[in-house]
């Protein structure tokens, strides 16, 4: 076994390769840990580049890719780009799930039959509450974009970010994920993070990297901790958790994440629930 | 996305012209080198590729720091060098660094150019030393072969001193193309020695 098969196996790092398939998005939610926006620069990695990665990351023994950004639907070739990236290895995108209208549900179909997940991001079960953080409309198009993905065979999964009290309207929202046709397994659930806007914003838990869950995650900048690293505050990137600039071969950054898991104190697990 | 806007830059025309890292920023592999407070502006520009800290670090360490020639004699190459190359950053850090090497105030004016280096060298290996640093420095081949022929060193000092200079000239190119500004204890030191 390669020491990173080993540290993988050992649940040490995990198994998913994080790609930022872009950094801009329709929204511009007040705890965005990207700062994304429509006008921001996009910072795209591009479909090829993205294909060549999972075949590598195959390779090395990773078993699963994900996407984020920024809004990865607002990449035009999306949906033909992920039914390539899963016959190379089971993807997971994450996404705002307000892009979904009739022309790209078509175009989304073929991935019924493919190994691609779609979690969603849904914060709070009422309107109101929800489109105060998310951008106004954004709980009728989730709600609506939910069961058309599911009628086509993609699962779907929900993501809640929550501020502190927003707890007791837990209920309430895991009632509309299971009537959306969403159970209870595939809600994720997870603080607001404080970096980005939401640092700004005075939001958030601070968060130590030993408290981010180590996953390999590339941008058009570099190799970072996490996929929750490569963050932007006031229109400057953070770097605390850049493991390189180099990306190519993947080698390099995993070296660079061995190097650093090799010097984690031991029994330094996360506590907050981060994933 | 790291990078200085094209206005930042321009509003601190005396400012380095890319972000320095600070303690707070400094990536996962490279932390250790801010743990004991402002590594300077080198490693804090260099950390923002953080996989360049690694290699660079030890190479510079070996090259310029202590061995088995004495730092005094390593130290008229530096700064030598440095003031030929017009570096500011260089100059005035190993300015400091030469006084404490234990050249004297007038040895660390000739080399900064403030006076002829045959008013403050008497000795007639450590003339030739500097006439090397110069002509490596300008790096013109008539200047070169002279100078070479006027050493009485032996090759293995050549060599080390040689890859002195040309390593003093690539961090006087990056010192200097990207403003590196010189520490306060430096510039207060300075000061001090009217220098
Ligand atoms: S949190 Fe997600 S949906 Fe909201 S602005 Fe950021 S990238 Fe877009």
């Amino acid at each position: 076994m390669t020491t990173l098969a080993e540290a993988i196996a050992a649940d040490q790092l995990g198994d998913r390769v994080w790609l930022y398939s872009n950094y801009h998005c329709n929204l511009a939610c007040s705890y965005c840990l990207t700062e994304s926006g429509p006008k921001v620069e996009r910072r795209e990695l591009d479909p090829a580049t993205m294909l060549d990665i999972a075949h590598e990351a195959k390779g090395m023994g990773f078993t699963r890719i994900g996407i984020t950004g920024g809004e990865p639907f607002l990449v035009p070739e999306l949906p033909e780009m992920l039914l390539e990236l899963s016959a190379v290895l089971p993807v997971l995108v994450l996404t705002n799930g307000t892009l979904f209208q009739r022309s790209l549900l078509e175009r989304m179909a073929p991935l019924g039959a493919a190994d691609v997940t779609l979690q969603i991001s849904l914060d709070h079960p009422d309107p109101v509450t929800n489109d105060v953080m998310r951008g106004p409309a954004n709980f009728r198009k989730v709600v609506e974009a939910v069961p058309a993905l599911l009628g086509l065979g993609i699962p779907v999964r929900i993501a809640t970010t929550l501020e502190d009290g927003d707890a007791e309207d837990l209920p309430r929202l895991c009632m509309l994920h299971r009537e959306l046709g969403v159970g209870d397994d595939d809600h994720v659930v997870r603080p607001i993070l404080r970096r980005g806007r939401a640092e700004s914003g005075d939001m958030g838990v601070r968060a130590r990297y030993l408290d981010l869950p180590p996953e390999l995650t590339l941008t058009a900048d570099g190799a970072f901790w996490s996929p929750f690293a490569p963050t932007v505050r006031q229109g400057v990137l953070d770097t605390d958790l850049l493991l390189s600039r180099t990306t190519r071969p993947l080698q390099r950054p995993v070296d660079a994440m061995l190097t650093v898991l090799g010097g984690r104190p031991a029994g330094a697990d996360s506590t907050l629930n981060i994933r | 996305m790291s990078e200085m806007t094209e206005r930042e830059i321009l509003r601190a025309p005396g400012g380095p012209r890319v972000r320095l890292i600070d303690a707070d920023s400094a990536p996962l592999l490279v932390r250790d080198h801010f743990a004991g407070g402002d590594p300077g502006p080198i490693v804090a520009s260099l950390a923002q590729v953080p996989e360049l800290v690694g290699p660079t670090l030890p190479f510079l360490g070996t090259v310029l720091g202590p061995s088995w020639i004495p730092m005094r004699e390593k130290e008229i190459v530096i700064l030598r060098t440095s003031a030929v190359m017009g570096c500011r950053y260089c100059t005035d850090t190993h300015t400091v660094v030469a006084l404490d090497s234990g050249l004297s105030h007038t040895e660390v004016r000739a080399l900064r150019g403030d006076l002829p280096a045959a008013a403050a060298f008497p000795d007639v290996d450590d003339r030739a030393l500097i006439a090397w640093c110069d002509a490596v420095a300008f790096g013109v081949e008539a200047d070169i072969r002279p100078a070479r022929a006027a050493l009485t060193i032996d090759d293995a000092r050549v060599v080390e001193l040689t890859l002195l200079v040309a390593t003093t000239v690539m961090l006087n190119r990056y010192a200097t193309a990207l403003a590196l500004p010189t520490s306060p204890d430096v510039r207060d030191r300075l000061l001090q020695e009217a220098l």
